[in-house]
């Protein structure tokens, strides 16, 4: 046990002492913040409102409303002082709407005259409201977000618009039309928790990603460590005071304590950054509410105690098997191709946690639960949409333990032979006669 | 003889297609220099890895003070491989430690330990530098104190003068003896044999994976017969050629004018050798019955084909 710690303290101290985890662990807030502040910065920034003229061939008052209330859009809700659209109205007689559109078109993005240039053309004619056909020509209808802001202007009008043709009073249309407040509760025990359930999902979504990127990254900074030692020849020195156990063992933690601290350290920054994200949203000009937008996770300790957990049980399971491939080859060259089942296992793992989103408290989410290599990723989040019962938690967390005990039989096994073998990377056939043979 | 510190009984280790070891049996006796002798690939370095524990042997059985060997006795052996390698990015002191650690040592007191020995081998102000800053001879020697700082019973070495220049590897030389004279074991292996004649008390020299010689040094040399005699005369140089090539007294004779290294002929000894040159009166000046070198010894007992081999080795 003594000697375990000694490995655990020498793979822990030499990884914390060195440039890259500083660079690395001051990095990551420094790109989570960044990752905050970005949007912050880019709202702020002055995006020309997009020049669209509003090509009017119909009857009555529709086209004349509808440029209005384009007019009246605003990028940001709260000071309303950045039109999304400079708005030119232009009615025509149908007979020549076809001459003025393929003209304004035309215009449209044109580069030789960049002041003059127009960004689209909303076309409205007499069917519009009957057939609900409004034509835009433009070009940025490959953006999601722009199209989907110029048809929620566009609904409510041509509804309203034709409610009133219909003889409805214009308020009564107005309220009739207000959108609706859906609010989520969560409920975990038969309580209302009060998370939103867009918060636990971005929480489910957080945990999974950073327990993937961990895994690879730290699962691979063990395999090249086992590969260095032994072009390092420090293995022979090793190998005759530790037992290959010893060595295995002690290597995954110590490496495994090292990631822990480093998400601890994002984790913190995260939580500052998230209850503090109004004011540091002031300090850059904008104002709190485009923070209080963002679903902030509530993460409760008993969440917290879970995913820790098979954090851990996860990082074991992967870290050994990555540690038994570095044994196994004798540069780090070698290990490129050599650790992809395992890295494909990782990927799988974070697969199926978005399979079960759809329903994770189902049969296909209770048996990922139980296969070692799925669990890490699928328990916490099914933990994170609704406390497990101890009983199904229990499981899932001895099939993990049984599946480290294996992986770390077979990787001592592996570890054991590979570590003294030069040269010629072991095929596949010599792995299983180690692993017989051990 | 009291019981051996270490004991190997016909053992035999294969690897797929060949076998590195072949039924080799030694006795390594407590306290005292053994010598593990042989050229390269005659299978030192399995054997030790052997009574490491880090292979285990396919046939026979190895003892250890007096216990079937076993991971139990590693905290009391100091091993140092024949491929050096330590941590580049540690600290020395701290690198040290670590080893002290991996052989059951008190962080504290490895600590102590190591800086006491590095201080005794000329490294005292290195403690905190990166093992990467110190040169080659430097880290051999740290390796060397990790290998020591347990205070093992048994201290087992793989070609420790391998590529040590001739100063670190007198330094090294005299701890090694020094810690023989204090009562501890020490098996090393080397394939210079001059290296072994001067320092070992004891040798086995293998070949092939067997063993070909054991024995005290002495016993060894005195087993393979002071047959030779180097000799220095004044005068007379032709009735002293006469006298040298007569086969019945001499069997080779290596002639360097006014004096000569000959080999007796069977069944004769150095003394009718002498009186043959006393009467031939050629002013001798010396006759010496010289003990024959280990290299020879050995040239002798594996053949000419390995001798070739050791040959190429010593001259690398």
């Amino acid at each position: 046990m003594h000697k375990i710690l000694a490995v655990i303290r020498r793979e822990f101290m030499t990884r914390v002492h060195t440039r890259a985890f500083v660079i690395g662990t001051v990095l990551g807030p420094l790109l989570m913040g960044f990752m905050f502040v970005l949007p912050i910065l880019l709202s702020r920034r002055e995006t020309a409102p997009k020049q669209i003229v509003v090509l009017d061939a119909a009857r009555g008052e529709f086209g004349r409303l509808t440029a209005e209330r384009l007019r009246g859009e605003m990028r940001d809700t709260v000071t309303r002082t950045r039109p999304r659209y400079r708005i030119t109205h232009l009615a025509v007689n149908p007979g020549s709407l076809q001459r003025v559109r393929d003209s304004l078109v035309a215009l449209t993005g044109s580069a030789s005259e960049p002041t003059r240039a127009l960004d689209g053309v909303l076309v409205i004619d007499d069917t519009t409201l009957s057939s609900g056909r409004i034509q835009y020509l433009g070009v940025n209808v490959g953006s999601p977000a722009d199209m989907s802001a110029l048809r929620r202007a566009l609904d409510p009008l041509v509804k309203s618009a034709r409610l009133t043709e219909a003889g409805v009073d214009p308020i009564v249309v107005m309220g009739a039309l207000r959108p609706i407040d859906f609010q989520t509760l969560k409920v975990s025990e038969g309580r209302v928790t009060g998370d939103s359930g867009e918060a636990s999902f971005l929480l489910a979504y957080v945990m999974s990603f950073m327990l993937y990127f961990a895994l690879l990254l730290y699962g691979i900074q063990v395999m090249s460590s086992v590969v260095e030692e032994k072009s390092s020849r420090i293995m022979e020195v090793l190998v005759s005071s530790l037992t290959p156990f010893q060595m295995l063992l002690g290597k995954v933690v110590g490496v495994g304590l090292v990631a822990l601290l480093q998400i601890a350290i994002w984790a913190g920054t995260a939580m500052v950054l998230t209850t503090f994200g109004g004011q540091i949203a002031t300090l850059f000009g904008a104002s709190p509410a485009t923070v209080s937008d963002l679903p902030l996770p509530a993460v409760s300790p008993d969440m917290l105690i879970v995913f820790l957990l098979f954090f851990s049980l996860g990082f074991l399971f992967f870290a050994a098997a990555y540690a038994a491939v570095g044994s196994m080859c004798s540069t780090v060259q070698e290990t490129q191709q050599s650790h992809t089942p395992i890295t494909l296992l990782i990927a799988a793992g974070l697969f199926c946690m978005f399979a079960l989103l759809s329903e994770p408290a189902g049969p296909l989410a209770r048996t990922l639960s139980l296969v070692p290599f799925v669990a890490p990723f699928v328990t916490p989040v099914r933990y994170s949409f609704a406390p497990l019962p101890w009983t199904e938690l229990l499981a899932s967390t001895v099939a993990m333990i049984l599946g480290i005990l294996g992986v770390i039989w077979i990787a001592a096994r592996i570890y054991r032979v590979g570590i003294l073998s030069y040269g010629k990377k072991a095929s596949f056939r010599d792995v299983v006669r180690w692993v017989r043979e051990g | 003889m009291p019981d051996p510190l270490l004991r190997l009984d016909r053992v035999v280790k294969r690897f797929s297609g060949h076998t590195a070891v072949r039924s080799l049996s030694m006795s390594v006796p407590s306290g005292g220099i053994f010598g593990l002798l042989g050229p390269n690939g005659a299978g030192k370095t399995t054997t030790i890895r052997m009574i490491m524990n880090i292979l285990t042997p396919d046939e026979g059985t190895i003892t250890l003070f007096g216990e079937p060997a076993s991971r139990a006795h590693a905290d009391r052996i100091g091993f140092l491989p024949e491929e050096r390698g330590l941590y580049r990015k540690m600290e020395v002191l701290d690198h040290l430690a670590f080893l002290g650690e991996t052989k059951g040592l008190r962080r504290r007191e490895a600590q102590t330990r190591g800086r006491a020995w590095l201080e005794r081998l000329g490294l005292g102000d290195w403690t905190k530098h990166r093992v990467e800053d110190l040169s080659k001879g430097m880290q051999q020697k740290v390796q060397f104190i990790g290998t020591l700082l347990h205070d093992p019973a048994l201290i087992v070495l793989d070609e420790p003068f391998s590529g040590l220049d001739p100063v670190n590897s007198k330094v090294m030389k005299d701890v090694v003896v020094e810690l023989a004279r204090q009562g501890r074991t020490v098996l090393f292996s080397t394939h210079i044999m001059e290296q072994a004649e001067r320092m070992c008390d004891h040798i086995v020299i293998i070949a092939r994976g067997e063993k070909v010689v054991d024995g005290a040094v002495a016993d060894v040399k005195r087993e393979a017969g002071a047959r030779h005699v180097r000799l220095t005369f004044t005068r007379n140089r032709d009735a002293a050629r006469r006298v040298l090539l007569d086969r019945a007294l001499v069997l080779r004779a290596e002639d360097h004018g006014a004096s000569a290294e000959v080999e007796l002929a069977p069944g004769t000894d150095g003394e009718r050798l002498l009186r043959a040159l006393v009467s031939a009166d050629v002013g001798l000046s010396q006759f010496a019955i010289v003990e024959p070198s280990l290299e020879s010894i050995f040239i002798a007992k594996v053949g000419p084909a390995a001798a070739t081999a050791v040959a190429e080795v010593t001259g690398a």
